[in-house]
C-alpha cells in the first residue's frame, strides 16, 4: 500500500493478442529499408483500453470494499491532529476564560447573536454558566487524550469533533489558519478507521485475539465436550456500555432541552445508535452481517481518505495561486514583510537577519510559491512528492519558530503526514515504540504472539501484556 | 468499536442482499465525497462562473462548518503594522475629569509575545483580528458598510478596550474610552530600490460609554 486516496493504478492495459506482433522486432541487417517501405501497423494506444479500464475499475472496487485504506496514514493525522488541539488546550489552560469563557470580550451576548445568523454548532453557548464552560473544556482536553491514545477511538474522535467545534465556534475571531485545519480535520476523522495501528484500541484487540486463540486451542487439545464459543463473536464489553449509555443520557438531554438542530441531532442520534448497532452485531451475528457493517466502515474510511487527501491538495492549491497573483510574491520580497510584522517576530534579531539577506528571501519567497503550486501534481510520482513533502514539513518547522505559530504548523504537519510512505511510517513507529517496549515490558512475559500475519494492517504484535487491563 | 477484521472473506462472496448493501455503500461514499470536495473547490476557487451560478448552494453548503481560507499572506502578505491604542476619559474623586493618554495595547501583546517560543491566541490573535473585523464592516469614517456584523465588531473592540484598561485609571474612574488604529508601514527592503513612507497614520474611533455593567454578563436572546 502507497499512499492514501491515490486511486491505484489501473492493471496497465495489456497489448492486445488481436493487434498481432505490432511491435517490429529488430529488422535482418540489410533488410532494413525494405522493413521501412512497409512497417507493421502502428498498434492503436486504445486498443485493450476498455478491457483496462474494466479492469481498473474492479481492482478499484475490490480495493476500497477489501479493507481501510492507509492505516498508517490515518493514525499519524489522527495522532497529529488531538496532539496539537491538546497541546494548544493546555497551553491557553490561563487564557482558556478569556478566549472562549465568561471572561471573554467576544461576550457570550456577541457570541449568541453571531451564532444566531450562521447556526455554527456550539455546546459552549448552551449556557452562561461558569461551570459549563469548564466542563466543556474539560470534555475537549479528555477526548482530545483519548483520540491521541486510541482508546475508543471512533467515540473519541466524535468527542473530539464537538470539543473542536464548540470552543472554536464560540470565538471565531481568535482563530487563526492552524485552527481552521484543525477544524476540517476533527470533522474527517469522524469517519475514518484512523486507530487500526497505533492506538490502545489495537492492543486491546490483539491481546483479546490472542487470549481466545490460547482458548480455543486448550480447547482442542482436552478434546472435551462443552459448548464452543463463537468464533470470533465479542465480549460484552462492559465500560463500552457505561460509555455508550452515558453518552446517550447526554444526547437525549441535549435533544430534550432543544440545544441541537436537526441536522445535528440526526448525526449524533444516528452515530449513537450505529454505535449500537455494531456492539450487537459483533456480539450476536459475527458472520456476514458483521462482514457487511466491517465493509461499509471501510468504505467510508476510504471516502474520509480521499477527502482528507484532497482537501490538504486545495490548501496548497489555493494558498499559492493566489500568491502567484501578488505582486510582493512576483517581485521576490513577500517573505521579508512578515519578518517585520510585529505580530509574528517573536525573536525579532533571528527575524531581521533572515529578512536582511536578500538571496535568501529572494529564494524561500519564489521557493514557497512553487512547492505550493507543484505539490498536488507531484502526487503521481512518488519520488519527486517525498522531496517536496520534506520541503513543505521543513518549511512549516521553521514556520513554528520564526513567526511564533506552533500550533498553526504543528497541525500543517499533520496534515501533510497524510502523505507520508508506509514504509517510513513503520520504521518510525518502530523508532519510537522500541524504547517505549524496553523500559515498560518485563521480557520475560513478552510472549504474546503476533496474530495477525500477513495482513497489513497488522500492526506490532502485543508487547508484553499491560499490566493494567482492568482500566479499560 | 474499533476495527477488528479477521480474515475477512471479499465482498464477492457475500449474499445478494450484502452485495447490494454494499454496491450502496459505495455508491452513496462515492457521490458525498465527490459532492463534498466539489462544494469545497467552489468555495475556494476564485470567484468564476460556476461558483457564481450557485453561490447560494455553495454557502449554504460550506457555512458555518466548513468554511475555510487559504489565502495565507496572499496575495500579498501584510505590509504595516497595526497598532490598537486606547485612551480614557476618567472621572476624579474630585468630580473633575481627565482624559488619559494613548495606551499602546498592541504593544503590550507584542512584548508578552517576544522569545515566547509558544505565543497565546489571546495575544497573538484576539485584538489582530478584532480590529480585522471591525475595519472589515466600517469604512474610514467609521460608519458601518452594511454587509452585517458592524455592531458586533464595534461592541467586540469596545469589550477588548475596556477589559485592558480597566475600570478605573490615573486615580480615576473611567467613564468614557476610545480607540484609534495607528499605522506604520513596513520600510522596504533596502534592495528593492523602493521607498515608503514610513510615518504612522491614525484612525480615531468615536468615544464610547462605558456601561457600568461587565460585558458579557447579560443574557440576551
Amino acid at each position: 500500500m502507497s499512499d492514501p486516496g491515490i486511486p491505484a493504478p489501473p492493471a496497465p492495459a495489456a497489448p492486445d493478442p488481436a493487434a498481432g506482433t505490432a511491435e517490429p522486432v529488430a529488422a535482418a541487417p540489410g533488410a532494413g529499408s525494405h522493413a521501412l517501405v512497409d512497417p507493421a501497423p502502428a498498434p492503436s494506444p486504445f486498443a485493450g483500453l476498455g478491457r483496462g479500464i474494466d479492469r481498473g475499475i474492479a481492482a478499484g472496487l475490490s480495493r476500497i470494499t477489501g479493507g481501510a485504506l492507509a492505516p498508517y496514514q490515518s493514525a499519524i493525522v489522527r495522532i497529529g491532529f488531538s496532539l496539537t488541539w491538546l497541546l494548544f488546550l493546555l497551553r491557553e489552560w490561563p487564557h482558556r476564560s478569556e478566549l472562549y469563557g465568561p471572561d471573554s470580550p467576544w461576550s457570550f451576548d456577541l457570541a449568541k447573536r453571531l451564532v444566531a445568523g450562521n447556526h455554527a454548532f456550539t455546546a459552549v453557548l448552551w449556557s452562561d454558566s461558569r461551570g459549563w464552560f469548564e466542563l466543556v473544556y474539560a470534555v475537549a482536553v479528555i477526548s482530545s487524550a483519548m483520540l491521541l491514545i486510541g482508546w475508543r477511538t471512533r467515540t473519541a474522535s466524535v468527542l473530539f469533533m464537538l470539543g473542536v467545534l464548540s470552543l472554536q465556534n464560540r470565538s471565531v475571531f481568535m482563530g487563526d489558519g492552524g485552527d481552521n485545519v484543525i477544524h476540517l480535520m476533527a470533522i474527517y476523522l469522524v469517519f475514518t478507521r484512523c486507530g487500526q495501528v497505533w492506538s490502545l484500541d489495537r492492543r486491546i484487540a490483539d491481546r483479546a485475539a490472542a487470549k481466545a486463540e490460547a482458548r480455543a486451542s486448550d480447547a482442542a487439545v482436552a478434546r472435551s465436550g462443552g459448548a464452543p464459543r463463537l468464533p470470533g463473536s465479542a465480549g460484552t464489553d462492559p465500560v463500552g456500555i457505561a460509555l455508550w449509555l452515558l453518552l446517550g443520557a447526554a444526547l437525549v438531554a441535549a435533544t430534550a432541552a432543544g440545544k441541537l438542530s436537526t441536522e445535528w441531532a440526526v448525526a449524533l442520534w444516528a452515530g449513537l445508535l450505529l454505535q449500537a448497532l455494531w456492539w450487537a452485531v459483533r456480539r450476536y451475528a459475527p458472520g456476514e452481517p458483521r462482514t457487511v457493517l466491517d465493509i461499509m466502515a471501510d468504505v467510508i474510511h476510504n471516502g474520509a481518505m480521499l477527502v482528507i487527501v484532497v482537501e490538504v491538495c486545495l490548501i496548497y492549491s489555493t494558498a499559492g495561486w493566489y500568491k502567484i497573483q501578488g505582486s510582493r510574491w512576483e517581485d521576490g520580497t513577500a517573505l521579508y514583510y512578515p519578518l517585520h510584522l510585529d505580530d509574528f517576530t517573536p525573536w525579532p534579531s533571528l527575524s531581521h537577519a533572515l529578512a536582511g539577506n536578500s538571496l535568501m528571501v529572494m529564494l524561500i519567497t519564489y521557493g514557497t510559491v512553487m512547492v505550493q503550486v507543484a505539490f498536488p501534481f507531484t502526487l503521481f510520482n512518488r519520488r519527486v512528492k517525498n522531496v517536496l513533502l520534506v520541503a513543505m514539513m521543513l518549511e512549516h518547522a521553521s514556520i513554528a519558530i520564526v513567526l511564533g505559530l506552533p500550533f498553526f504548523s504543528l497541525a500543517m504537519i499533520a496534515a501533510d503526514a497524510v502523505f507520508l510512505p508506509t514504509g517510513f511510517l513503520r520504521w518510525l513507529g518502530e523508532q519510537v515504540a522500541r524504547p517505549l517496549r524496553r523500559s515498560s515490558a518485563p521480557p520475560a512475559a513478552a510472549a504474546v504472539p503476533g496474530q495477525r500475519s500477513a495482513d497489513d494492517d497488522a500492526g506490532q504484535p502485543a508487547a508484553g501484556p499491560s499490566p493494567t487491563e482492568a482500566v479499560t | 468499536m474499533q476495527s477488528e477484521q479477521g480474515d475477512k472473506p471479499q465482498a464477492a462472496t457475500l449474499s445478494l442482499p450484502a452485495r447490494i448493501t454494499v454496491a450502496v455503500t459505495v455508491g452513496v461514499v462515492a457521490v458525498g465525497a465527490l459532492f463534498h470536495l466539489g462544494m469545497v473547490f467552489l468555495h475556494v476557487a476564485p470567484s468564476n462562473t460556476l461558483s457564481k451560478q450557485h453561490a447560494t448552494a455553495v454557502s449554504d453548503y460550506v457555512y458555518p462548518e466548513f468554511e475555510q481560507n487559504w489565502k495565507l499572506f496572499a496575495p500579498d502578505p501584510l505590509q504595516q503594522n497595526i497598532h490598537v491604542q486606547a485612551r480614557a476619559e476618567v472621572r476624579k474623586a474630585g468630580g473633575g475629569t481627565e482624559t488619559t493618554g494613548w495606551v499602546d495595547l498592541t504593544a503590550t501583546d507584542v512584548a508578552d509575545m517576544r522569545h515566547n517560543p509558544v505565543p497565546s491566541h489571546s495575544q497573538q490573535n484576539e485584538l489582530r483580528r478584532a480590529w480585522g473585523y471591525y475595519s472589515d464592516t466600517h469604512n474610514d469614517q467609521n460608519q458601518s458598510t452594511g454587509s452585517g456584523g458592524s455592531d458586533l465588531s464595534s461592541s467586540y473592540l469596545q469589550n477588548i478596550v475596556a477589559g485592558r484598561l480597566g475600570p478605573r485609571l490615573n486615580g480615576g474612574t473611567v467613564v468614557r474610552i476610545q480607540a484609534r488604529a495607528a499605522t506604520t508601514s513596513v520600510a522596504r527592503p533596502t534592495w528593492s530600490g523602493e521607498s515608503v513612507d514610513t510615518t504612522t497614520q491614525y484612525r480615531e474611533l468615536p468615544w464610547w460609554t462605558v456601561t457600568t455593567a461587565p460585558a458579557g454578563q447579560e443574557n440576551a436572546s
